[in-house]
């Protein structure tokens, strides 16, 4: 230490706050005048703190899951008492539906059933299509490499998404089911009464064309209808919704605005079969009994 | 360290102790220094206490109220300023601007000290008021200079009635904490 006097140390004294204040006001203005350099001071600090702070979060995150584990435990016996008696309604349940099963399968070889075949699916990725013919249309990820045809049906994973328009050898475009250009028969599923659905580029699908005895009921959910021949029945597409008075609409179960993936099945129908003209009579055509082999309207025996 | 031969100036007895009694010295010194700059880590970690972003300048201005006053030996003023500026790395204030207001706390405590030190603890905890309202609205007012519009003023009113709220706990602590140490200091 460099020998002073008394005095002179005093002062010293005296003047490092004001000298300390002047230099934190010099700070504040280069903090301002600079703020990448402030930044970067502030993340080397929070850099060097970053083990520190992750040790006491997880230290909290333990501490909180201890506590939690103890609410728990005391509420143990309580919640076996539930679990055990929703286990025994269960297993009544479960009894129930083997003896149900049972009972479906006798019937049904009772009726010599034709078994629907397991259709065969792809899964793909969906890209985001902006140009194309049609309004709400996705790109999928798996051509004709991955045995998608045109046609093919496109379920999201809580309902019907749109059906396989256009085929490449690694792509395929699938049109929405609410696009404009799409009309879908369908089926109100309380009361079996067919419908048309059709998009109008709105997220939610009109309904059309439904008879006027058996009117469509807010809630109600709407399935595909096997009508044309272009779907299997029963596929889930969404509820019913009244946005006005007599005027019903779809609300799909598939978010089609954040598609993800999508499955295609093949469900054996290779067509998709053009809307009718009006006062047409079509052509049965001779192998449509064979490209439909699961919902067979033919008597039993007559089949094949 | 000076050299023995030559005459020294200060007349205290510091070179007759042990360098463990200098180790134990020095630690009491550093200790609320160490001890503010554990409370800021702590604070700025992101664990879930409510109102913890108010909650660190109250106890931090507390803290150098406290031994600006009691001890100022234990909170240098150079020890203020880090850690203003370190509370300001840490967190999202202004650069400098944590380190302005502390070394201003900082300052009225140690020139009022000896005025304070014979006043009643009430006295002494409405004049902290003041002091701690004074420090949260000079730091709503930099906030609001720098951001260059009105802040809403809300957050810095609960800062300063924190401030005072909390006095009376971390005064007796530390109060408690420096009975502790003098008795070890005279056995």
């Amino acid at each position: 230490m460099v020998p002073v006097s008394i005095q002179v140390r005093q002062a010293l004294s005296k003047l490092v706050l004001p000298v300390l204040l002047l230099m934190s006001v010099g700070i504040i203005i280069a903090g301002q005048a600079d703020r990448p350099l402030a930044d970067r001071a502030r993340m080397r600090v929070a850099d060097v703190l970053a083990p520190l702070w992750s040790l006491l979060s997880r230290t909290q995150t333990d501490s909180e899951r201890l506590v939690h584990g103890l609410k728990e435990a005391r509420n143990l016996s309580e919640e076996n008492h539930r679990l055990s008696t929703e286990n025994a309604n269960l297993r009544r349940w479960y009894e129930v539906a083997v003896s149900l099963a049972r009972e479906n399968d006798t019937l049904k070889t009772e009726l010599h059933w034709v078994p629907e075949p397991t259709p065969a699916f792809v899964t793909g990725r969906v890209v985001a299509d902006s140009g194309g013919i049609y309004a709400r249309a996705v790109l999928l990820v798996a051509g004709t490499t991955s045995g998608v045809q045109t046609g093919n049906i496109a379920l999201a994973s809580s309902g019907l998404a749109g059906r396989v328009t256009e085929v490449g050898a690694h792509a395929a475009r699938i049109l929405l089911i609410n696009d404009i250009a799409s009309r879908l028969p369908v089926e109100l599923e309380s009361s079996h009464a067919a419908a048309i659905m059709v998009g109008d580029n709105s997220p939610l699908p009109r309904l059309l064309y439904y008879s006027q005895d058996t009117r469509p009921i807010e809630g109600e959910r709407v399935v595909t209808s096997d009508q044309a021949g272009a779907f299997p029945s029963g596929i889930p597409i969404g509820n019913v919704h009244y946005l006005h008075p007599g005027q019903p609409v779809v609300q799909p179960f598939a978010r089609l605005d954040r598609l993800t993936m999508l499955r295609v099945f093949d469900f054996g129908q290779s067509e998709i079969e053009p809307p009718e003209a009006p006062g047409h009579v079509p052509l049965t055509r001779p192998h449509r009994a064979l490209t439909l082999p699961f919902k067979t309207l033919l008597g039993p025996g007559q089949e094949g | 360290m000076s050299d023995p031969r030559q005459p020294r100036w200060e007349h205290d007895t510091e070179t007759q102790l042990t360098s463990r009694q200098r180790l134990d010295r020095t630690a009491r010194h550093l200790l609320p220094s160490v001890f503010t700059a554990l409370v800021i880590i702590f604070f700025s970690a992101p664990v879930s206490i409510p109102g913890s972003a108010e909650l660190l300048p109250a106890i931090v201005i507390n803290t150098i109220f406290f031994w600006s006053v009691w001890r100022p030996s234990g909170m240098p003023s150079l020890a203020v300023f880090l850690l203003g500026l370190f509370m300001d790395l840490v967190g999202f204030t202004p650069l400098g601007v944590s380190a302005f207001i502390l070394l201003l706390v900082h300052g009225i405590g140690s020139y009022a000290r000896f005025g304070l030190m014979r006043m009643n603890f009430l006295v002494v905890w409405c004049l902290f008021g003041l002091v701690g309202a004074a420090a949260a609205a000079l730091q709503w007012a930099l906030a609001c200079l720098f951001r260059l519009h009105l802040l809403d003023p809300a957050p810095a009113f609960f800062e300063a009635l924190l401030c005072i709220g909390v006095y009376p706990l971390l005064s007796a602590t530390f109060s408690w904490f420096l009975h502790i140490l003098d008795e070890k200091d005279t056995p």
